[in-house]
């Protein structure tokens, strides 16, 4: 988080992540395609030639004073594949929330527990009890025949406290749903940290 | 609300408050390194990429998109540097181009700094400057003005939620 006092900006960090092929980029690539262009900036996106994130996707967007205070939300992604640990950690960094991707296929169990350890371990790594981060779970691809119902996907992954919000990213729905309550659990938490400071 | 002039900074587990005073010192720091180098363009970026100021010869780009590069650049250097054991606080990348050069210099903890100057500035003296202003502004945003207050948004929890969603259904196209 950083507030510029002069140009009265809160500006905030949210990040996408979760396992490998779970939607993240579909997330924002909707973002991109259903706000005023007048509020968002371009879609940056480092990508492999096989069309996969190399390094992360960005966008920000700019909401009405709050306040007085303008709100602007830089929303990230994370690569999913395993082997791009260091480049999730580097994305986390000063993350101020996070939406955890979850794929709702009952094969990608597993990989949704893997995603969410990785984020729990990095998080850590920069003493930030993931606790105390504002997390909602995004339970995606709920098309899918068998998907996880999103309490199901809590209880794996023991997130009773933490919003879950059921979406079929490709289609745009839950993509604004999960975005309004990242956003408000952010803003919230920046509230209540600045009460206690 | 109260006064921004009289607000203390949010111990928060990342980012930084900027104060006008520190705005002011800041500007006044990179006007300097613009005029001494002299550079073409200048940025400063927040480390988790947000734009803090830019001076200088806009191009096309889209600045808040360059930030997001430029902080993400610097980072994944910083991070090779760490694996190879060759990591030093105020990393510096130099990028050589055919008619400018560019660098990206950590600020301290907090802040990148991009600079873009053109082939006929000696690198050895950008380098020096770029420097000198990096560790200039790594100070500035350490030192907290000493007659700051209480940041508070002042609305309740249920307030704020319906300003962020009339914010968010503002924007939103469908």
């Amino acid at each position: 988080m950083q507030i510029n006092w002069q140009l009265r900006e809160l500006n905030l960090k949210i990040v996408y992540y979760g396992p490998a092929l779970s939607g993240k980029t579909t997330n924002l690539e909707q973002i991109h395609a259903r706000v005023d262009p007048a509020h968002r900036s371009d879609l940056v996106s480092l990508k492999t030639h096989e069309d996969r994130t190399l390094y992360f996707d960005f966008l920000q967007l700019e909401l009405g004073k709050i306040n007085n205070l303008t709100p602007k939300i830089h929303l990230y992604t994370v690569p999913g594949q395993s082997y791009y640990e260091a480049s999730r950690r580097l994305v986390l960094r000063g993350a101020d929330g996070v939406v955890f991707v979850a794929d709702s296929s009952p094969e990608c169990v597993n990989a949704n527990m893997m995603a969410w350890q990785d984020l729990e371990s990095h998080l850590a790594s920069f003493d930030m009890p993931i606790e105390r981060l504002p997390i909602v779970l995004q339970c995606n691809k709920q098309d899918l025949m068998g998907a996880l119902p999103p309490p199901h996907i809590k209880q794996i992954l023991h997130l009773a406290a933490v919003p879950a919000i059921p979406a079929v990213a490709m289609q745009g729905d839950g993509v604004f749903d999960t975005l309004k309550t990242i956003t408000r659990g952010v803003i919230a938490y920046v509230q209540h940290q600045a009460a206690f400071a | 609300m109260t006064n921004p002039e009289m607000q203390s900074p949010i111990n928060l587990p990342s980012g930084i408050t900027l104060y006008p005073s520190q705005d002011k010192a800041i500007d006044r720091i990179l006007n300097d390194l613009m005029q001494k180098s002299p550079a073409e363009f200048i940025l400063l970026a927040e480390a988790s990429g947000q734009i803090l100021a830019a001076l200088g010869e806009r191009t096309t780009a889209d600045l808040v998109a360059l930030s997001s590069l430029v902080v993400g650049d610097l980072a994944a250097s910083q991070e090779i540097a760490r694996l190879t054991g060759q990591y030093q606080n105020y990393q510096l990348i130099l990028r050589e181009g055919p008619q400018t050069n560019t660098f990206i210099a950590e600020a301290g903890a907090h802040m990148v700094l991009f600079v873009r100057v053109s082939r006929e500035v000696p690198l050895g003296w950008a380098r020096l400057l770029i420097h000198e202003t990096s560790r200039q502004l790594a100070d500035i945003v350490s030192a907290v003005p000493e007659d700051v207050g209480k940041l508070d948004l002042g609305l309740s929890e249920e307030t704020l939620s319906t300003l962020v969603d009339d914010g968010f259904d503002s924007i939103w196209k469908g």
